[in-house]
């Protein structure tokens, strides 16, 4: 707060001796942070608003008779506060005494024991031992389940209200009511329905005990057993920042860091329990060839002698068009540059694509709308529930917008008429175009209307999966080159390539990472069959691996270190979280051996950062853009 | 200097006459201190319900990392232990462990003491991973403890649960924790 005002406007005031200057408005708990003194909080949350009823984080401030809550006073001029006197001390171990009077003191079982604000500031602050006998503790029900995903204890709750003011004013929700008054005050679900929303597994997180918990993460672990890796949420295109919390090979849980450039914090369900998917137990673990003897498990260096020695001589016999490249928008950038590259400069095929729906006309002014510009927005039009489907976080970004920014937010239903678009689209100033992908047309003819009106109008597309923006950025296409430039010969979209295996004018699939769809799509089987070599890296079994001449071992996106750039073209980077069960090459080495053995010569090794440089170099947008900031597309559409 | 050989040949002589304290190991025994800290031991309570509730604390204390704890949620029906959270599985790497005891106390239900058993050798690194099959009592019918009544009279076995600290609480009186006896014939020890 304070590094955006001017410092003639700032306050000065006195915490524990030391002097700091804030912002006006600012909170006595910001100033202590500033100062580097720390004050225990419970109910406060930074990004809640203050209602100071846990009474944890009382300081002295000079001239006010009782003790002040540092988490809902405002600062003023020349305030002189102190938190480390006997007054203080005295309090916060009477205030701890009184939230453990009946708390059951289950740590053992609790799966928030070792990461417990209770148990951490009783153990800085609260009484060493207790005054009551643990039979006398009144009980209160444990266990209870508030959802498939959540699991209430009633008698850890301290009674923050955190978990009520989310859903009031983060979610708009109001599912989690606290019933009852005074002692007999109970946290539980309005009427005791069942929780719905899309967005319950945020709140174990803010709950500083363990009265919330995850069913997923239900007695798995410890935090001490976690090693914790800060990457993206591989689930949809707006790119979370999330912790992977891996213990051994297994993922544990999905746990949110705060990127408020993005996620502000707040992960989707739908996300955050995606992990199970990554920890199947069925997976590619060992290279294998079709033989005269069937199917074989064969060393890596056979498998990729045999993989380059079939595709170089379908290219050979046939040339270069009768090989089709398959990727997949579960590819990193870096992966995905490497492919395209495989395919253009050392197959020789214009035939590439990574989904099944076709990109006739793409351009990175798609993507002008930044998530958190979505808040600067006079006006915001979402084009009918796709996007929030696809990205379910992007709702609660846009119930910010309309709730603490004041922003209109306009949800248009189909069919996206301009006219009837525009007729709601009323006043001045900026205006924010939210689409799902199918409906980019739309939203660009919107664009273009509104521009034209005077207004200054951009959009923002929501792609399908998580590195689709960078598959596109990277030319993954058969028309486009890395960084939106046309390819000279187009070749065939995706689908098609399937169509032409199928029948016969394709004679050899390279298939790297198939997502979900396209193992889905009834086409890719016969496509496999039709075609007589394909060559397919894939971690997890299924109508690619089973149909491969040629099978290498693929990695999961916990399993790889790399980049993907999200929806609003910002690159992040993923790192391993887990070591994959198998000691094969990661994707890109495999993508770059495969390249050398067909005689190709990348000029850098095949790991994520020098490849980085080599896209930076062919995708000028790219250049320095790894630390996580969105790329200037500007210049180079 | 010749007072000093005297005395070392007079302590020399002093010895001779005494009985010889080696004993013909393995086929006899010493019995064991109460309090020594050899195998660990999972105990439960009179109901057969476990101790262990698997919070992982034991592991947590341990400071070469030997101990692995999988939590799993009790059946209401059918419980491992009292209360939501039960070790489906508890496994010490006994090859790492320096038997220092801290796993015992961290433990808030007294599930885990150290026992008496410490001739602990095998032909394969991968025995000496002991499994909660191998640790726990047995129930309902306890084995007696084979190296406490080897002998006799010793302190061990005057004990009725020969266990180390913290054994008081445990089990009825007179029974012993659940070593699986070794096998007849065999030199050292079976397996865990
Ligand atoms: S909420 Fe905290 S203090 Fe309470 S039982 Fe759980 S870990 Fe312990
Ligand atoms: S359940 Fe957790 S977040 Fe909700 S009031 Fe209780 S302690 Fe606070
Ligand atoms: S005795 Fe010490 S080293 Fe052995 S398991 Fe227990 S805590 Fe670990
Ligand atoms: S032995 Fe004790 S400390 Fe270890 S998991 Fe079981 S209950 Fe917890
Ligand atoms: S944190 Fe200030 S009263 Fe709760």
């Amino acid at each position: 707060m304070a590094d955006t005002a001017p410092a003639s406007e700032l306050v000065t005031l006195e915490v524990d001796g030391r002097s700091v200057e804030v912002a006006p408005g600012s909170l006595v708990w910001d100033a202590c942070e500033r100062a580097g003194v720390f004050v225990p909080v419970y109910c406060a949350h930074k990004k809640l608003e203050p209602v100071a009823v846990c009474r944890m984080c009382l300081v002295e401030v000079q001239g006010m008779p009782k003790l002040q809550p540092a988490c809902a006073t405002r600062v003023s001029p020349g305030m002189v506060v102190r938190t480390a006197t006997e007054q203080v001390r005295k309090f916060r171990d009477s205030n701890l005494e009184f939230l453990l009077l009946n708390h059951p003191l289950d740590c053992p079982v609790c799966d928030r024991g070792g990461e417990c604000d209770l148990q951490d500031f009783t153990q800085r602050y609260g009484p060493g031992q207790s005054r009551q006998s643990i039979t006398e503790k009144v009980h209160f029900n444990k266990a209870v389940p508030l959802s498939d995903k959540i699991i209430l204890d009633q008698e850890r709750c301290i009674l923050c209200w955190r978990c009520v003011r989310y859903y009031e004013e983060i979610t708009g929700e109001r599912e989690i009511v606290l019933q009852e008054r005074g002692v007999h005050t109970l946290v539980d679900t309005f009427e005791h329905q069942p929780l719905r929303s899309e967005f319950q597994g945020n709140l174990p997180e803010i709950c500083p005990v363990g009265a919330l918990t995850h069913a997923k993460y239900r007695f798995r672990a410890r935090p001490w057993d976690l090693r914790r890796t800060a990457s993206i949420c591989s689930h949809c295109s707006y790119g979370c920042s999330v912790f992977v919390d891996a213990r051994e090979d297994q993922v544990a849980r999905y746990a949110s860091s705060d990127n408020p450039d993005v996620d502000d914090s707040w992960l989707c369900d739908r996300g955050r329990y995606s992990f199970p998917e990554l920890n199947r137990k069925d997976r590619v673990l060992s290279p294998e060839a079709a033989t005269a003897g069937g199917r074989q498990v064969v060393s890596y260096q056979d498998a990729l002698g045999r993989a380059a020695g079939q595709l170089l001589r379908v290219g050979s016999d046939n040339g270069g068009e009768a090989i089709g490249v398959i990727g997949s928008d579960l590819m990193t950038n870096e992966e995905a540059f490497l492919l395209q590259w495989l395919a253009r400069d050392i197959i020789g095929t214009p035939h590439l694509g990574h989904r099944l729906l076709p990109a006739p006309e793409i351009s990175p002014l798609d993507f002008e709308l930044g998530i958190a510009e979505i808040e600067e927005c006079d006006q915001v039009v979402v084009l009918g529930p796709l996007p929030e489907q696809l990205a379910p976080v992007l709702t609660l970004r846009l119930f910010k917008a309309g709730t603490k920014r004041a922003r209109k937010i306009l949800r248009v239903e189909a069919p996206f008429t301009v006219a009837a678009i525009r007729k709601q689209v009323i006043g001045e100033g900026r205006v924010g175009v939210v689409a799902a992908e199918s409906d980019r047309e739309a939203a660009l003819k919107l664009r273009t209307a509104l521009t034209g009106a005077g207004r200054r109008c951009e959009v923002l597309t929501l792609m399908e999966r998580v590195n689709s923006r960078g598959c596109q950025d990277l030319g993954l296409l058969p028309g486009w080159l890395p960084g939106y430039r046309r390819a000279p010969s187009p070749g065939m979209e995706l689908p098609d390539i399937l169509e032409a295996a199928i029948a016969g004018r394709i004679k050899a699939l390279l298939v790297v990472n198939p997502g979900p769809d396209l193992e889905a799509d009834p086409r890719l089987e016969a496509a496999l069959k039709g075609a007589e070599v394909t060559v397919v890296v894939a971690a997890f079994p299924g109508v690619a691996s089973r149909n491969a001449t040629v099978l290498l071992p693929g990695r999961t996106i916990v399993e790889k270190a790399g980049t993907v750039t999200n929806a609003e073209g910002r690159v992040q980077r993923v790192r391993t979280a887990v070591e994959p069960k198998f000691a094969f090459p990661s994707d890109l080495k495999i993508l770059g051996d495969l390249a050398r053995a067909m005689g190709g010569e990348l000029g850098a090794q095949p790991l994520a950062g020098p490849v980085y440089d080599l896209l930076a170099r062919a995708v000028p947008a790219y250049r320095g853009a790894q630390a996580g900031l969105r790329p200037r597309w500007e210049a180079t559409a | 200097m010749f007072r000093e050989l005297m005395g070392g040949m007079r302590i020399t002589m002093r010895e001779m006459l005494n009985r010889p304290i080696t004993i013909q190991y393995p086929e006899e025994q010493r019995p064991v201190p109460p309090r020594h800290r050899g195998r660990h031991i999972l105990h439960r309570y009179d109901n057969g319900l476990e101790k262990c509730i698997g919070c992982e604390l034991c592991a947590g204390a341990c400071p070469v990392g030997c101990i692995y704890v999988q939590a799993a949620e009790n059946d209401p029906e059918h419980p491992v232990s009292p209360g939501e959270r039960y070790a489906v599985r508890y496994e010490i790497n006994l090859l790492r462990c320096i038997y220092c005891g801290y796993c015992a106390e961290a433990c808030p239900t007294e599930a885990i003491t150290l026992g008496p058993r410490l001739d602990l050798v095998d032909y394969k690194r991968e025995r000496l991973v002991a499994t909660k099959d191998d640790l726990l009592e047995a129930w309902p019918g306890f084995q007696p403890l084979p190296m406490a009544v080897a002998k006799g009279g010793g302190p061990a076995a005057s004990q009725p649960t020969p266990l180390g600290a913290g054994s008081t609480h445990d089990g009825p009186a007179g029974s012993a924790p659940g070593l699986r006896p070794p096998i007849p014939g065999r030199r050292g020890p079976g397996p865990l």
